[in-house]
């Protein structure tokens, strides 16, 4: 049975004119957890934001399930979210009106205005907020005033809030130390959830720096100047496939 | 020989130089005949006319100035917020419109715009005859275009990856532009909402002296019967009106996180909304168009405006804005650093509060008492009248400005002018120049109300047009206009983004 959720079909992608990508092809089935490696510059972000639909490809196809993007409705395209490496969190906005956020595609034009009026219900925000490690003092505080840790966590909850099928991250331990990075990479990879509080997403792709960090992927892609090197299991890594990309 | 370099500082003093060809003509056109009433006119300042009468008609007539501004203004800016939204290019992004449609609705705004709310005022007056309305829709129209520019302007400088996150959530387009908007908007209210409440109120004054009500039609029928003891009496109780304002402006505090507010404040905005839209289609139903024959009549009237006096009407026009524009530009700062000490600062300050505060149809006309109408009297009128507001925002920064380098300049034994100019000024220079590039678009619409006293440009043939029903001219001289307008907006916007 063919399981692939997310597939880039030949795809490159040009700015100006460079070539950021070139003629890449990936599958991604569901229920993968993939580890995505590459220096600076290499194309990672470029390469996530093809996949969530943000930037349309110079060349060739991204399907999700199987189906163009182009032609997927918004419901079908709120199946992925993604964490970026820079947040895009709306400053102005508090910590649990920007996780409320993450609700916007499930509700309508009246739930949008009353989280800007303060009066929506924030119960579901403030449940991820605090499988976050988010302290309830910074709940409605302004997003400029919180520090790169509590802002990291906010835009992660954002996303986990859309309980969708799919999680494309883009470094998403920066700024984080090392005993809230196992708590977030537990969160995102579903590995801990014994009482079924959360639902996480099944297939995940997650840009990293940090090799430590590869253990709870089944799979690791390298990627560099616009190509994919090696897309294996996670076992079968060598230090030789890291020298090529780094 | 060394080279003449100019600096932001040398820039701010050089337009100055307009005051040569404009006192000269001044000099030239004096007349001693009115100089006995221009004498009265000042005396009266001081011994203001006081009794139950007239405190009657001041309460009165302040209450019209009041609920014109105020309806004018709150209409104005929760339209200017609607338009402002859909002239901004967040919202062609979320909905992915063409960006065709996007500089349709800019042009059309910029359009509006560029006419003075004088002149919408009397274009209507014209048409549907003096009305209360009126004075609220003449201001609305411009206002509804000048606010939607501010809003339009914040909203464009909203973070693009906030908008690409928000897309990506893939929420309904409404939610994700209410969402990413929100901000911007409630801030700029909280920053000019008051701002353009004391303008609303200003320009209702100046309506006012073309008939339409309120303390501006007082003021104007005390100058015509020349009972200045009585005009001033109106002039203070405007300032009074502005001082009190002012103070209450900066007591109030927008709390968009008090909900009660929130909800109040939303649903005066739908409430405004309805009622406008009601109010337009009670004044589309229940209006006398008979008057509109003569609109009609656009295409059967015939212009007598030859092409050399229009020509010259559109030149005197442009010389008009240019010699406004250098006054408003050199004279505080050439003013505030000659007089640089506290005595001095705080009569600079009343001349200008008063610049501010009376009309300029009242100054224009008070300067006439002495002086043949002439386009330097017109440009002085204008320019003295920007001066009080220029000077308002240079004394505002220079207070706040950090004053150690003009302390230790004058530790140094440099002179205090000088250290004023080089320790003080020089930093102001380039956002005040940036400034003054904003006031010059306001300079050049304002052209018309002093055309229209001073017999002078495209104002004054204006007048004569609409007064003859020649509506061929009249939209011969609004194209003039709004062409002139467009091009210096599009000037000045140059100058300013090049010095921010």
């Amino acid at each position: 049975m063919n399981n692939t959720v997310l597939e880039l079909e030949n795809i490159s992608y040009k700015y100006k004119n460079d070539l950021i990508l070139n003629k890449i092809n990936l599958k991604i089935n569901s229920g993968e957890k993939i580890a995505l490696l590459g220096k600076s510059g290499s194309g990672k972000t470029t390469l996530i934001s093809l996949l969530n639909g943000t930037i349309k490809p110079t060349q060739g196809e991204v399907k999700l399930f199987n189906e163009s993007f182009e032609e997927l409705d918004r419901k079908q395209k709120s199946k992925i979210t993604t964490i970026w490496q820079d947040l895009r969190l709306i400053e102005d906005l508090s910590a649990e009106q920007n996780v409320n956020c993450g609700l916007l595609a499930e509700n309508n034009f009246y739930f949008a205005f009353k989280n800007l009026l303060n009066i929506s219900s924030f119960k579901k925000a403030h449940k991820y907020m605090k499988l976050c490690r988010l302290h309830n003092s910074i709940y409605d505080k302004k997003i400029r005033k919180l520090s790169g840790g509590q802002k990291q966590r906010v835009a992660i909850a954002r996303s986990l809030i859309q309980e969708s099928n799919i999680l494309l991250a883009d470094e998403p331990f920066n700024n984080l130390d090392p005993k809230l990075i196992t708590t977030i990479k537990n969160l995102l990879l579903e590995n801990v959830d014994k009482n079924k509080t959360k639902k996480s997403p099944k297939t995940a792709l997650v840009a990293l720096h940090r090799l430590d960090l590869l253990n709870d992927f089944d799979k690791v892609i390298g990627i560099r100047d616009g190509k994919i090197f090696f897309n294996i299991k996670r076992n079968n890594l060598k230090k030789i496939h890291l020298e090529k990309i780094y | 020989m060394n080279k003449l370099k100019l600096n932001y500082t040398s820039l701010s003093f050089l337009p100055i130089l307009v005051c040569i060809p404009l006192g000269y003509q001044l000099i030239n056109n004096i007349h001693f005949g009115g100089f006995k009433l221009f004498q009265e006119f000042l005396i009266s300042a001081f011994n203001p006319k006081i009794d139950n009468e007239i405190i009657i008609t001041v309460i009165k007539r302040l209450n019209e100035t009041i609920l014109i501004g105020f309806f004018s203004w709150l209409v104005s800016i929760i339209f200017g917020a609607i338009f402002g939204i859909i002239s901004s290019n967040i919202f062609y992004k979320i909905f992915n419109i063409p960006n065709f449609f996007y500089r349709i609705v800019r042009f059309f705004l910029t359009i509006i715009r560029s006419i003075h709310e004088v002149v919408w005022g009397i274009l209507l007056m014209q048409i549907y005859g003096i009305n209360f309305s009126i004075g609220i829709i003449a201001i609305c129209i411009p206002y509804i275009a000048v606010n939607s520019k501010v809003f339009a302007e914040q909203l464009e400088i909203i973070d693009y990856k906030s908008f690409e996150s928000i897309n990506q959530i893939n929420a309904p387009k409404f939610s994700s532009l209410l969402t990413l908007i929100w901000n911007p908007i409630i801030n700029t209210f909280k920053n000019f909402g008051l701002y353009r409440l004391e303008c609303s109120i200003r320009s209702t004054v100046i309506l006012g002296l073309f008939g339409i009500g309120g303390i501006g039609t007082s003021i104007f029928l005390s100058f015509q019967t020349l009972n200045f003891r009585e005009l001033w009496t109106y002039l203070w109780s405007l300032a009074i009106l502005i001082i009190i304002s002012g103070l209450i402006f900066k007591k109030i505090k927008f709390n968009t996180t008090n909900k009660i507010l929130s909800i109040f404040f939303i649903s005066v905005f739908f409430i405004t909304i309805l009622f406008s839209f009601s109010y337009f289609l009670y004044f589309i139903f229940n209006n006398n168009f008979e008057n509109f024959n003569s609109v009609s009549s656009l295409f059967k009237s015939s212009s007598n405006l030859g092409l050399f006096d229009f020509l010259k009407l559109i030149l005197e026009t442009i010389i008009l804005s240019l010699l406004s524009t250098g006054i408003a530009i050199s004279l505080p700062p050439l003013v505030i650093g000659i007089f640089n000490n506290n005595t001095s600062k705080i009569f600079i300050k009343i001349f200008a509060f008063l610049l501010r505060l009376i009309p300029t149809p009242v100054i224009l006309l008070t300067l006439l008492t002495f002086n043949n109408p002439s386009v330097s009297l017109a440009a002085l009128t204008l320019g003295l009248h920007n001066a009080g507001i220029t000077s308002k925002l240079l004394f505002t920064n220079l207070d706040s400005q950090d004053k150690r380098n003009y302390i230790a300049m004058k530790s140094l034994g440099i002179s205090k002018k000088t250290s004023w100019l080089l320790g003080l000024f020089s930093q102001q220079a380039k956002s005040y120049l940036a400034y003054c590039a904003y006031r010059s678009d306001i300079i050049i619409r304002e052209t018309t109300i002093v055309g229209v006293i001073g017999s002078v440009g495209l104002g004054w043939q204006l007048q004569e047009s609409l007064s003859s029903f020649a509506w061929q001219e009249v939209i011969l001289v609004l194209i003039a206009y709004s062409s002139i307008a467009i091009v210096g907006e599009l000037i000045n916007g140059k100058i300013k983004n090049s010095l921010t």
